[in-house]
């Protein structure tokens, strides 16, 4: 058995007699740590699952949607240098008809050979793969799920006016949806709203009426494929049939909503511990320092035995060491058992089927490595003064310290004025300013981490009423599978009850600037659209020019843009020409990446005149889709209530993260506060227990010190809203992207409720230390010289 | 033979604005296995001289030979070994650890030394052995001390040190401790050095230096030293 040294044996009684400040320090690190495992662990474990599912069922590096295109240019492609193999396929958006003939379900339908798919396969759950003939469809679990279909049920289609049934052979998962969104304005999956069908090719190319031909092709690279290049060739060899838009494997919807909220958990596991080894570190440093400071003549007796300045110093060294060992075990054990919990939450979030979920050793290994490193640097920083202690000098008392008068002293009125306590409470604020700044800093942190967490809530919020109500206004979107002449928007008017419609032109382009490119939606609109309202960077308004674009900003920032400079305009089109066009404004976008145009404008110079691919619209009308349920050309209707409705259900799931977000802030400003009034009490003994002798109350004494911490809580919070404001302001520029713009700027509601969450917090951790001043032992504690 | 040889020490040290001449050019020598009391009046200097001779201290000139090693010449590594190996101090606030029992407080100086005494004897001499699992809030100022002495004596060093070692102790408690010091010196062989400022002590001394304002103004040789349960204050 190894015997402890009896050093290390008041290692140990120390511990325990400061067990609650070593508790509050452990729970920082457990927290931090088990964050940065689980989350880690929960990143690697789902990216190792994606990729192997990808791999498993080939998941396509390319996705061209194309005008029909025959079977032979689909070879062409797959023969193509840098192809390792390209399929064809008809991908086509129907109307699914349910009993309720007003609801608006979207049904995406896709040929698949069943078993035999190359590219993109898909994973049988549940019945059977389809066979090459029939009405036969395997269906996306996510939404066979919300609509509860099972094999042997069978679902009604319309296209162009005629229904047609399905039956479900088999429930599957894809590698294309694994996060289910119709487009990227959806921004939620609506799984009881859209969803993505299977069928034979036969039968989708009678659906699609698109005999022998197909609209996409997926192509899979060779290992040697330069992606740039071979796109460029891609296009043009389709450019004879026309080629609609090419979206890489980075780019494709699903793929990127899963990449973000990895790169996000990355970011996430990375900064969110950091944060709480360096307040635990911050801690140590002063807990140390205030410790060493009274264990002076302790320190002067090891130093009189012959022990070194290095003996002791790493008997202090130890102490945070134990809290960053004991933390770091702990934390990592803690965050391995939530990283299953988490993966498999994701998994089913996801829809990806589960593979095995890995415990990483090296991240325990590293978690230990991190807090102990913190820990013990910061221990060597808090307990330097040991160095500086010399024997001789640690058996004499301390000289008095100088009294110094405080600025507000300088100022009459002021001071006259305060009451004898509250004279006191400004002195003793003043009187240890690194201990005040500490306090200080540790209530801006945590009302930083509140403001951060509840601006967050307002931000799916803004994002949603800004984009729905405010950036776009239409009550319905709806799309035409063909481009009409823009006289359809009349007929329009027979159908439905119309406040006001305005027809659109949307069609996909590349834009590019120099060596900088993005394909995006181009929207042609009109100039006094009543359905857009656009504004710049600093508020202003912008109007559609009648000549030249806008681009949404996330757009000017890809291709770096400004005001005034030329982009060109490649479509995707056979036989037309790149076009220059001038940027006339940059405008804020919360949702998407787009560019807009004057639709006269855009249809000369980009596509015909006259023609629009759809309407925009208001109205009262609650059977609209049951209306255009039989109008041919309609390919999708979108209402904004509908993206609402999701939201709102959205949201339920936030609190729950909203809530341990809270928590966790909620911990760390305890913790800070508990341990810095603690630290207080102890340096302050002799001259509470004086008071004590004097006649004042435990309650007294508590109020004192709650007062000169409410204080510095108040400045904190003050302090602690630009905090905010910064880490919301990071969190804006990491998780913003190509489908959504974040953009977090705190409102008032959001400071009020984090300032009263921080509030509370910090009060429990007063009322924590009410109980050490009533242990005070104070007739003790004047015995002893003081030191 | 001379174990201890000091030489015009001087020591002058800054406490706030006031600069305080703690010693003026004191000398003085002991013998091997003396027992010496130094006396004088608060303020004298004494427990400055204590601390220089311990090597807790250097002084501002002067110098001090133990073991015909000059110690004032030593750097803080070497400092740190002498007083691990050489010397032991007696404080008269005891200065025990507070979370180690009297065993392990006396366990904390033997771990550290090159040639310890068995600590299970140590215990028994100061009369400690039924006592030892106690803590130091567990027993009284004078088996406080009696830690303080066992810990001093069990690293085995050639000096003891002891300032002031019955100021906070009652006059039976007193002479019991100054009574296992001189059996320490007796038996054990050691050199003992007590600064105080109670000049009934100084009767139970070999040699006695006597010391105001930083000065040596005396130094002789007891001739009979008295019994320590002669002694009265």
């Amino acid at each position: 058995m190894v015997r402890l040294s009896n050093i290390d044996k008041m290692l140990i009684r120390m511990i325990k007699y400061s067990k609650g400040q070593f508790a509050a320090i452990l729970v920082i690190i457990i927290v931090g740590i088990s964050v940065f495992t689980s989350l880690n662990m929960t990143a690697v474990n789902m990216q190792h699952t994606v990729d192997t599912y990808y791999l498993e069922n080939h998941f396509a590096d390319l996705f061209i949607q194309t005008a029909p295109i025959p079977g032979q240019a689909v070879e062409k492609v797959s023969a193509m240098e840098g192809v390792r193999r390209a399929e064809g396929r008809i991908s086509i958006d129907v109307r699914m008809v349910t009993s309720d003939l007003n609801e608006r379900v979207n049904m995406r339908i896709i040929t698949s050979k069943g078993t035999f798919d190359e590219l993109n396969a898909c994973t049988l759950l549940e019945g059977n793969y389809i066979s090459n003939a029939g009405r036969e469809a395997m269906i996306i679990e996510q939404f066979a799920t919300a609509r509860n279909i099972k094999p042997g049920d069978t679902i009604k289609v319309q296209r162009g006016g005629v229904q047609y049934s399905l039956e479900i052979s088999g429930i599957v998962d894809n590698p294309e949806y694994i996060y289910l969104m119709e487009n990227e304005q959806s921004l939620l999956p609506d799984e009881k709203a859209f969803g993505v069908c299977y069928v034979s090719e036969t039968f989708g190319r009678q659906l699609a009426n698109l005999p022998g031909s197909y609209n996409e092709i997926l192509v899979a690279y060779n290992d040697e494929a330069e992606e740039d290049v071979l796109i460029d060739n891609i296009e043009n060899k389709l450019s004879l049939y026309g080629v609609k838009s090419t979206v890489e494997r980075e780019n494709q919807l699903s793929n990127v909503v899963i990449s973000e909220e990895l790169k996000n958990l990355s970011v996430m596991a990375n900064s969110i511990p950091v944060l709480f080894l360096v307040v635990a570190g911050l801690i140590l440093i002063m807990m140390l320092g205030r410790m060493v400071k009274k264990d002076k003549i302790k320190i002067g007796i090891l130093k009189a035995l012959g022990y070194s300045n290095f003996n002791v110093l790493l008997h202090y060294v130890k102490y945070a060491l134990s809290a960053g060992i004991l933390g770091g075990f702990v934390g990592s054990v803690l965050g391995m058992a939530l990283a299953g919990a988490m993966t498999k939450m994701y998994l089913e979030f996801f829809n990806i089927p589960l593979l095995r979920i890995n415990f990483y050793v090296s991240y325990v290994v590293l978690a230990i490595l991190l807090s102990s490193g913190i820990c013990g640097l910061s221990g060597v920083v808090g307990a330097r003064g040991v160095m500086k202690i010399d024997p001789a000098d640690a058996m004499r008392p301390d000289s008095p310290k100088m009294g110094k008068r405080i600025f507000i002293q300088s100022i009459p009125v002021l001071w006259k004025n305060l009451s004898f306590s509250n004279k006191m409470v400004a002195k003793n604020i003043f009187r240890n300013r690194k201990r005040s700044i500490f306090i200080l800093t540790g209530v801006s942190l945590t009302l930083g981490m509140m403001l951060f967490t509840t601006s967050m809530s307002s931000v799916m919020d803004q994002i949603m009423i800004k984009h729905f109500t405010e950036f776009q206004k239409m009550d319905y979107n709806i799309s035409f599978q063909t481009p009409v002449s823009e006289n359809v928007v009349n007929d329009f008017s027979g159908i439905i009850d119309i406040s006001y419609i305005e027809g659109r032109i949307e069609y996909p382009f590349e834009v590019s600037r120099g060596n900088k490119k993005e394909t995006v939606n181009i929207i042609g609109l009109q100039r006094n659209t009543e359905f857009y309202s656009f504004k710049d960077e600093k508020g202003n308004n912008v109007d559609v020019p009648a000549k030249g674009i806008l681009l949404s900003e996330n757009l000017a920032k890809i291709l770096d843009v400004k005001i005034g400079e030329n982009v060109e305009i490649k479509s995707f089109m056979p036989g037309r020409d790149i076009v220059p066009v001038t940027v006339r404004g940059i405008i804020k976008q919360a949702l998407g990446i787009n560019a807009y145009m004057d639709i006269d404008y855009m249809g000369g110079l980009l596509l015909e005149k006259n023609m629009i691919t759809g309407v925009y619209l208001d109205t009262q009308d609650k059977l609209i889709n049951e209306k255009l349920l039989y109008a041919s050309n309609v390919s999708s209707i979108m209402s904004g209530e509908d993206s609402r409705a999701v939201y709102e259900e959205y949201m339920n799931m936030m609190f729950l993260s909203i809530g341990f977000m809270v928590i966790f802030s909620g911990i760390l400003g305890f913790c800070i506060v508990y341990n810095a009034t603690i630290v207080n009490l102890g340096a302050r003994e002799l001259e509470f227990s004086s008071l004590r002798v004097l006649g004042f109350t435990n309650k007294e004494i508590f109020l004192m010190i709650f007062k000169e911490n409410n204080i510095i809580m108040i400045l904190g919070i003050l302090l602690g809203i630009p905090v905010g404001k910064l880490f919301t302001l990071y969190s804006q520029q990491a998780f913003s992207n190509n489908m959504y713009t974040l953009d977090m700027s705190p409102t008032p509601g959001a400071i009020l409720q984090a300032s009263l969450y921080t509030i509370l917090f910090i009060f429990i951790a007063q009322l924590a230390t009410y109980r050490k001043i009533k242990e005070l032992d104070f007739l003790q504690a004047l015995k002893v010289r003081e030191n | 033979m001379d174990i201890l040889i000091a030489e015009n020490l001087s020591k002058t040290y800054t406490m706030g604005e006031v600069q305080v001449h703690a010693l003026v050019n004191a000398s003085f020598s002991v013998k091997q296995g003396e027992f010496v009391v130094i006396l004088g009046p608060s303020g004298s200097g004494k427990s400055t001289l204590l601390n220089i001779i311990g090597g807790m201290d250097r002084p501002s000139s002067g110098k001090v030979t133990v073991n015909q090693r000059e110690i004032t010449d030593y750097d803080e590594k070497q400092l740190t070994a002498y007083r691990r190996n050489e010397v032991g101090f007696v404080f008269q606030f005891y200065n025990i650890m507070p979370n180690l029992t009297a065993e392990e407080n006396v366990e904390l100086a033997t771990e550290i030394s090159k040639n310890p005494l068995n600590i299970g004897e140590i215990m028994e001499a100061v009369g400690l052995a039924d006592r030892k699992d106690h803590f130091p809030s567990q027993m009284s100022g004078g088996e406080q001390q009696r830690v303080a002495i066992a810990r001093a004596v069990a690293k085995n060093p050639n000096i003891l040190l002891c300032d002031e070692p019955t100021g906070a102790l009652d006059y039976d408690t007193g002479i019991s401790i100054l009574a296992l010091l001189k059996k320490v010196n007796e038996d054990l062989g050691k050199t003992v050095i007590i600064i105080t400022h109670n000049s009934d002590i100084s009767h139970m001394a070999d040699r006695v230096i006597k010391m105001r304002s930083g000065q040596v103004i005396e130094n002789y040789i007891n001739e009979k030293p008295m019994a320590v349960e002669d002694i009265k204050w």
